[in-house]
């Protein structure tokens, strides 16, 4: 059955509109942690202005700091993260939302507190855009909850 | 004997009804709150406070609560859940009308410094607790919260675990859940009856 659906979102991706696609980022944010916590989650939103279709396809951070695209998801009251393995689409004209409580990008391998106001740079390599380098600003804790 | 050989394939059709069910559903026998009685949930214990002293859930009586079990290294769904907790306080209104507190589901690298490190991050007092792996197994076992390690590449390790926050009114009578999925107006009328 997974097997379908991916064959089958694969083969509607290979579909997409051809256009050019025109990526920008915004609302780059990253929880701020304490010490003793080696990770977190960063946030954003990836706007396609452009016609054609592009896909978030990895990301990444400066070592020791590890970055990549995970989704939580919730089943019968358990929480649980998977990585998105397949990336994210973004269709030409369309934007994406990595919000608190669904995608993120998860940050492991930090070996000093994130505080508000720092900037954690991040790299995001899109399929057709290519890669591009991004300041996710350090927000409180209590940050991204009016949405 | 022919009603026997009905009801004989009846039961088996029923056997082959939850089989196919589990099989579909596998999911649904993992434990869950559903699998202790309501009535039931909770109870007296003790684990340890930030300041590395035993807590006496004693601590907690004539006080409504709001009881969420994470762990520090969790990067979304802990802070998203008691950054939420935080909000939804400031909207039912009135001087801390409950207390908000954190339980470790992972003792192994949440000691009392963690614990009270971590729920400073969220500008409102929040009550973390940790203990022994055997005390936090026995406080699941009383509240029904599962949790699971999960290997990471790289030799980490990540936490399934229940994610619903249990309310509890002043008198520690169990009194409803917020699951992350629900709407801020519906957790605020819940919120709201156990704090009256």
């Amino acid at each position: 059955m997974k097997a379908i659906l991916t064959a089958s979102l694969l083969l509607l991706a290979s579909c997409g509109r051809g256009g050019t696609p025109d990526i920008q980022i915004v609302d780059a944010w990253a929880r701020e942690t304490v010490a003793g916590q080696a990770g977190t989650a960063a946030y954003m939103t990836v706007t396609n202005r452009g016609t054609g279709d592009d896909r978030l396809v990895d990301v990444s951070a400066s070592p020791p700091v590890t970055a990549s695209l995970h989704e939580t998801s919730t089943d019968g009251g358990i929480s649980s993260m998977r990585p998105l393995d397949g990336g994210l689409s973004v269709p030409g004209g369309d934007s994406v939302t990595l919000k608190p409580g669904g995608s993120h990008v998860m940050i492991s391998g930090l070996t000093s507190p994130l505080h508000q106001g720092d900037l954690l740079k991040l790299t995001l390599r899109f399929e057709r855009s290519g890669d591009k380098s991004v300041d996710f600003k350090v927000a409180s804790a209590t940050a991204g909850m009016d949405h | 004997m022919r009603q026997l050989r009905i009801v004989l394939w009846i039961a088996v059709a029923l056997a082959l009804l939850a089989g196919g069910y589990l099989l579909i559903n596998p999911k649904r026998q993992t434990p869950s709150t559903n699998t202790i009685e309501l009535a039931r949930m909770g109870g007296p214990f003790t684990l340890v406070g930030s300041e590395g002293r035993p807590f006496s859930s004693a601590k907690l009586n004539g006080k409504p609560y709001a009881l969420f079990f994470g762990f520090t290294h969790c990067p979304d769904v802990c802070p998203t859940t008691l950054a939420r907790l935080v909000k939804l306080r400031q909207q039912v209104g009135g001087e801390r009308p409950f207390e908000i507190v954190f339980v470790t589901v992972d003792p192994e690298r949440d000691g009392p410094a963690e614990v009270g490190k971590y729920t400073e991050l969220f500008d409102s007092p929040i009550l973390g607790l940790t203990g022994s792996p055997a005390q936090i197994d026995q406080v699941k076992k009383q509240f029904g919260i599962f949790s699971e390690k999960v290997e990471q590449p790289g030799g980490d390790y990540s936490v399934n675990h229940t994610s619903t926050v249990l309310l509890f009114d002043r008198s520690g009578k169990f009194g409803g859940t917020i699951a992350p999925e629900e709407q801020d107006d519906a957790a605020i009328a819940k919120l709201k009856m156990v704090s009256a």
